[in-house]
């Protein structure tokens, strides 16, 4: 399967919240769930000012904390996006931790969070947030195509905006949504260098697995032993009853 | 048709209180072992969906943590003698670890003399103290720091427990090893032992009580 | 082998189902087969859940009618998208237009016809059936007009279906007492200084050359916050390719926060700073001089008015800087002809609207910016003969934001018994569209004359019209009030008869022809049955008409054999709309190139009149002058009231849908002022008006984003209907807050922004 992206343009979105809506509306997300946030961010004191939106939603990494530490499987990577398979989420919540962007929320116990359209992407479709975005923030397509777009948008806008780049090119591993920046990442609240820490990849896959063989292995090695100690001791039992009762006899 | 064991002589190993504490601590810990398990264990994730393991856990996790208050409630003799026995080892004790590997292939007869708790299960007991102090921590740290600890935070938490719950499960396993081996059961169940296997296991706990007593407490 | 490839084909139609590609045709007009789920999840998405139906109409959940296409499978509609065909959408839709599905489902629909048990007023009624409730309103109807004249009948109509009782009902009927909202209270003095200028109104879709655009100013327009979708898509564009932009607001919005200049205007004080650029461009000679000579009348008065009014002077009066001012007229003249400023849509603010307004268009002119590619073209309407009905009694005056040229005559109409329009049009204010808020006072003094009746179709009287107290009284003082509408809005409480409505989703409705640079036609289908026993405008129009004796207007039985009357005059069906994806579009007259020499001006002098004869003989300024407006006293702020992106009016709050994504309004308020009062951000307090009424409890928005003298909040909150379940009770009303307005004399528009609040911390 080819590696898609998003492209998220957050110098021309207007804030107008065409893809939230597009979003709940075509994936019939219950009332209390949202895939996409748009938060109003301000800088400066007025009159000297600068603002635009922050897009919050899922930013799909490659090195996906959430699916590192996602212990059936839910989330899992396919064609470069974080997939969710909410059949199978305990709830267990580490993703909601682990998440260096704060995206995955809980809904009636279990993960919730943008699935990147997969059922529609699969049927030849659009996301629904990339079809319906008027400002044309929004694309989606092979990654290095998305790359190349966001790379000549930034050179674009330079000179408007002279602190512009590209975040998610490398972050954690390379993002999924592939974002054309204003200004530097912490100034628009998003992790300069967003980390997954070794523990976390570990964890799931060494201290887990570790776990689970050890605990088969000293069951194993103790079901069988179980059978000769058992023995031995019924045997040595017997041997004792035999010398009280030799013993008995003798008296 | 009677048999000898029938009419075996019985001694009083363990108090009702306690075995209701044991009960508590065992229920609340295979509760607390498979929800558990089924987040740990692809095949058993389809059980956890939908999050219902995830407070049958939490249950569990109160239980557990409750057991040690609860010993002390309704047993703090047995509650102190536990703690203090499983750290207090003597040269009996360390005689009994050099012949360990015998007691495990099912030889008690000539290990060296053990009072009522043999190295073996003091040692188990120590291990079930402190890890389960480990995995309460590390569960209590998941719980109520959720979203705040950061994603290290959380797989050292994690890693943790895990680990403990390692130690825990590899410590159950041994514990019913032994039970099997040394036909134990009885003793949580009834209370009582036969005298003959306790005079094998524990000569000196049978010397010290001196007069066994044949009715319960 | 076969079935395979059926899948394939399937497949594709399930992928321009989703994909929204405009190339794609559909066999069979519109419906594609199901699709099998691929297995796995345990419920298939929507799209695989049986036969998907598109259907092609005309989004309904804001006045900027977007063309859709609407996904339904079975008879339930899972989503709406912009039609790919459609020139204003072009395949995308805002927020708004999402939540239609929402809209149509709200649990809160008024379900059935009903008469009026209680008092007025109190919302008491009772379920009747469609021929007792039309029957009821023709016989108070012929009994009123028996005795008053059918002049005494006012009809107030907004949103898609308003046609068929504003404009189609009323003229047949005779009434020149029709009004709607999106004229007085919104348009008029655009569309007024337009006409009184160029000659022509500005319609609907403001005829704006995005394509070639290099800078664009806007004041107090929000595009955005406003969501029109057309707009936000040609500004990105524009903005993409480095066009400037301009934005003068007191408030950063959201395309302030994209715009190379940013102006935080003194609230009122618009007309100065326009004045000053047009010294700026004069002085400097920076105007288009060759362009200038060629098509305005009227520039040496202009330059003499304007030769004292420099920058310096508006800066004393604007709080601006100077400099910024002349920077940013230079701006624009540098990149004249693709260079202008947006008409803007609600321009009524201070009272003096159309005279700012013409000092805008007189900054266009002087960057001759009209008839010039990447300028503002010239709008058409699309071809099509209107439905061949007799000679309505009363020409139509009712305007509308969508007005298309020359639909208000020069002369008032005048009804069946000799009277003309009630709202003082001549007297009060000179010309224009009815406006809506001159005709409560007859309702309450009889003068002129009396009106008895009102039908209010689909507006929201009582979060609409300025002086809610007023409009009460002029509500328990009529004989008849009727009451059309989807929701049970505050006003519906006071009607005497209810009749509920289908959405847009669930009727055919009149064609939709557009004034535009491509001018087109666009259908209107239903996808599902109406709700409950609600019906479409057309059916009540044609029942009531038919009910009192204006059979010969309605000879059609259906919408469709309307529609297909009217299509038929230009070839087309509905059959055949559907095949072209529901829009047809012709070819329109954008520049002067397509005039051949003749002039698009439609003024007397045939150029643009920076001087006007007709305001000077009727006593008014003949070029725009600033005339102060009141400050607010110590203690108040001047109450600005806007947009949020996700609604519309007063009419979606209660969507659920969008009243998830933004269940009440803010207050915003510059942090400054919230601190030094004590108060925090997120903390509610109530506010009182100069008049002492009060609204809230609403939420402070502490920002940075506005100036300290003024406050703002998104309209159509803070509601106190009980029925609708979401939204009562939730934010402050702006319309209550507005028990004032001052009259434009020009255009009869309602400026509104003339009311200063205070905040109280408690009720």
């Amino acid at each position: 399967m080819a590696t898609n992206a998003f492209l998220l343009d957050i110098s021309r979105c207007i804030g107008c919240q065409a893809c939230t809506a597009a979003c709940k509306t075509g994936n019939e997300l219950p009332a209390g769930t949202q895939f996409i946030q748009l938060i109003e961010q301000t800088r400066g004191t007025f009159p000297n000012l600068e603002g635009g939106f922050q897009n919050h939603r899922c930013y799909h990494c490659t090195d996906a904390a959430c699916v590192s530490v996602c212990p059936t499987g839910a989330l899992f990577k396919e064609g470069g996006m974080t997939r969710l398979n909410r059949d199978v989420c305990s709830g267990c919540q580490y993703c909601t931790d682990a998440c260096p962007f704060d995206v995955p929320q809980m809904v009636d116990g279990r993960c919730s969070k943008c699935d990147a359209c997969a059922d529609v992407v699969a049927a030849g479709g659009t996301p629904w947030c990339v079809r319906t975005c008027p400002s044309d923030a929004l694309r989606f397509g092979d990654r290095q195509e998305i790359l190349a777009e966001a790379q000549s948008r930034v050179a674009a806008i330079k000179e408007r905006y002279p602190k512009a780049r590209v975040y998610g090119e490398t972050e954690a591993g390379g993002l999924g949504v592939i974002m054309v920046l204003p200004d530097d990442p912490e100034v628009l609240d998003l992790p300069a260098n967003p980390q997954v820490p070794l523990l976390v990849n570990t964890w799931q896959k060494v201290v887990q697995p570790a776990t689970m063989g050890l605990t088969g292995l000293s069951i194993l090695v103790t079901g069988v032993a179980a059978v000769i100690a058992r023995r031995n001791h019924m045997q040595e039992l017997k041997l004792l009853h035999k010398e009280e009762a030799k013993a008995d006899e003798s008296k | 048709m009677t048999t000898a064991s029938d009419r075996e002589e019985k001694v009083l190993r363990y108090r009702v209180g306690q075995r209701v504490v044991h009960a508590t601590l065992a229920i609340s810990f295979l509760m607390l072992l498979f929800t558990g398990l089924m987040i740990l264990w692809p095949p058993m994730a389809g059980l956890a969906a939908g999050g219902t393991s995830g407070i049958i856990h939490r249950v569990g996790a109160i239980l557990f943590m409750a057991v040690p208050i609860l010993y002390l409630i309704v047993d703090r003799r047995g509650a102190k003698e536990l703690l203090v026995e499983s750290f207090t080892y003597d040269k009996d004790d360390l005689a009994w670890f050099k012949h360990m590997g015998q007691y495990f292939l099912g030889h008690a007869v000539g290990m060296p003399p053990q009072g009522r708790l043999n190295a073996g299960q003091k040692l188990h007991h120590a291990g079930v103290v402190i890890t389960s102090a480990t995995v309460v921590i590390s569960g209590i740290l998941m719980w109520y720091a959720k979203g705040s600890l950061g994603a290290g935070g959380l797989a050292m938490a994690a890693t943790i427990h895990d680990l403990s719950m390692l130690a825990l499960t590899v410590l159950l396993v041994g514990h019913l090893y032994f039970t099997f081996v040394y036909k134990a059961l009885s003793s949580m169940t009834t209370g009582y032992v036969s005298k003959e296997d306790a005079e094998i296991e524990h000569p000196k706990w049978i010397e010290e009580m001196g007069q066994p007593q044949v009715t319960g407490d | 082998m076969g079935k395979v490839q059926l899948q394939i084909s399937r497949r594709t139609f399930l992928k321009s189902a989703l994909a929204g590609s405009a190339g794609l045709a559909v066999a069979g007009g519109h419906a594609i087969p199901a699709v099998a789920a691929p297995e796995g999840s345990a419920e298939p998405p929507w799209f695989y859940r049986g036969q998907i139906k598109t259907t092609y109409s005309v989004c309904d959940m804001c006045p900027w009618r977007c063309g859709i296409t609407v996904q339904s499978v079975g008879d339930r509609v899972y989503k709406i998208d912009g039609n790919p065909a459609d020139p204003k959408s072009r395949g995308m839709l805002c927020a708004r237009g999402q939540g239609g599905v929402s809209f149509m489902y709200d649990p809160d629909r008024l379900r059935s016809p009903m008469l009026r048990t209680g008092e007025r007023g109190e919302g008491k009624f009772q379920e009747v059936t469609w021929p007792e409730a039309l029957d009821a309103m023709a016989e108070k109807l012929l009994a009123i007009k028996e005795q008053y004249g059918p002049e005494s009948v006012a009809v107030f109509g907004h949103t898609s279906g308003e046609f068929w009782f504003a404009d189609y009902f009323a003229q047949a009927w005779g009434t020149p007492n029709a009004a709607k909202p999106s004229s007085s209270l919104c348009t008029s003095p655009r569309e007024e200084a337009s006409n009184l200028t160029l000659g022509f109104p500005v319609g609907g879709h403001e005829p704006v050359d995005w394509e070639g655009l290099r800078c664009l100013t806007l004041i107090g327009s929000h595009i955005g916050e406003d969501s029109r979708n057309t707009v936000m898509q040609d500004f990105a564009k524009a903005w993409g390719r480095g066009a400037k932009v301009i934005v003068v607001d007191p408030r950063f919005s959201s395309v302030a926060a994209k715009a190379d200049y940013w102006l935080p205007i003194k609230p009122g004080t618009d007309t100065a700073l326009l004045l000053a650029w047009i010294n700026v461009l004069i002085a400097e000679k920076r105007y288009d001089a060759d362009y200038i000579a060629e098509w305005a009348d009227g520039f040496d008065k202009l330059a003499a008015h304007v030769a004292d009014l420099t920058p310096e002077w508006a800066a004393a009066i604007t709080e601006l800087d100077p400099e910024l001012i002349r920077t940013t007229a230079r701006v624009m003249a540098d990149s004249l002809p693709q260079s202008l400023i947006m008409p803007g849509r609600h321009v009524t603010w201070y009272g003096n609207d159309t005279q700012r307004m013409r000092a805008a268009y007189t900054v266009n002119a002087l960057l001759g910016a009209y008839g010039r590619e990447g300028g503002f073209y010239f709008n058409k309407s699309p071809y099509i003969e209107a439905y061949p009905h007799p000679p309505f009694a009363v020409a139509g005056s009712a305007g509308g934001c969508s007005a298309e040229p020359g639909a208000e005559s020069a002369e008032l109409p005048v009804g069946p018994s000799g009277k003309a329009r009630a709202d003082g049009a001549r007297t009060k204010f000179l010309r224009g569209a009815t406006a809506m808020q001159e005709l409560i006072e007859p309702m309450i003094t009889g003068e002129p004359y009396p009106i008895k009746a009102l039908i209010v179709y689909g507006t929201n009287l009582l979060n609409t019209v300025p002086d809610v107290p007023r409009t009460i009284e002029a509500l328990k003082n009529l004989d008849l009030v009727v009451a059309i509408d989807v929701l049970p809005m505050e006003h519906v409480a006071w009607a005497d008869i209810v009749l509920p409505e289908a959405t847009v989703l669930e009727r055919y409705d009149e064609l939709w022809t557009v004034a535009h640079k491509t001018p087109y036609i666009a259908l209107r289908e239903p996808a599902v049955e109406p709700y409950a026993d609600t019906k479409p405008a057309w059916w009540m129009a044609r029942e009531l008409g038919m009910r009192v004796g204006l059979e010969n207007y309605f000879k059609w039985e259906t919408a469709e054999e309307y529609i297909n009357t009217r299509l038929q005059t230009i070839g087309s069906s509905i059959e055949k709309m559907r095949e072209e994806k529901g829009i047809i579009v012709q070819k329109g007259k954008p520049y002067f190139a397509d005039f051949k020499g003749s002039s698009p001006f439609l003024t007397k002098t045939g150029k643009i009149e920076l001087y006007s004869d007709e305001l000077a003989l009727a006593g008014q300024d003949p070029i725009p002058v600033y005339t102060p407006t009141e400050d607010p006293p110590d203690g108040f702020f001047r109450l600005l009231y806007g947009r949020h992106p996700v609604h519309t009016f007063a009419k979606t709050q209660n969507t659920p849908l969008l009243h998830e994504l933004y269940p009440e309004n803010e207050l915003w308020i510059n942090a400054g002022i919230v601190a030094a009062q004590g108060m925090k951000d997120g903390d509610r307090v109530w506010l009182e008006n100069q008049d002492g009424a009060r609204s809230g409890p609403v939420k402070l928005k502490a920002t940075e984003r506005i100036r300290p003298d003024a406050v703002f909040m998104a309209h159509g909150f803070g509601r106190n209907e009980p029925a609708l379940t979401l939204a009562n009770g939730k934010g402050a009303n702006d319309a209550q807050l507005q028990t004032r307005y001052i009259l434009d004399p020009i255009s009869g528009g309602a400026g509104m922004r003339v009311n200063f609040v205070r905040i109280v911390k408690e009720a």
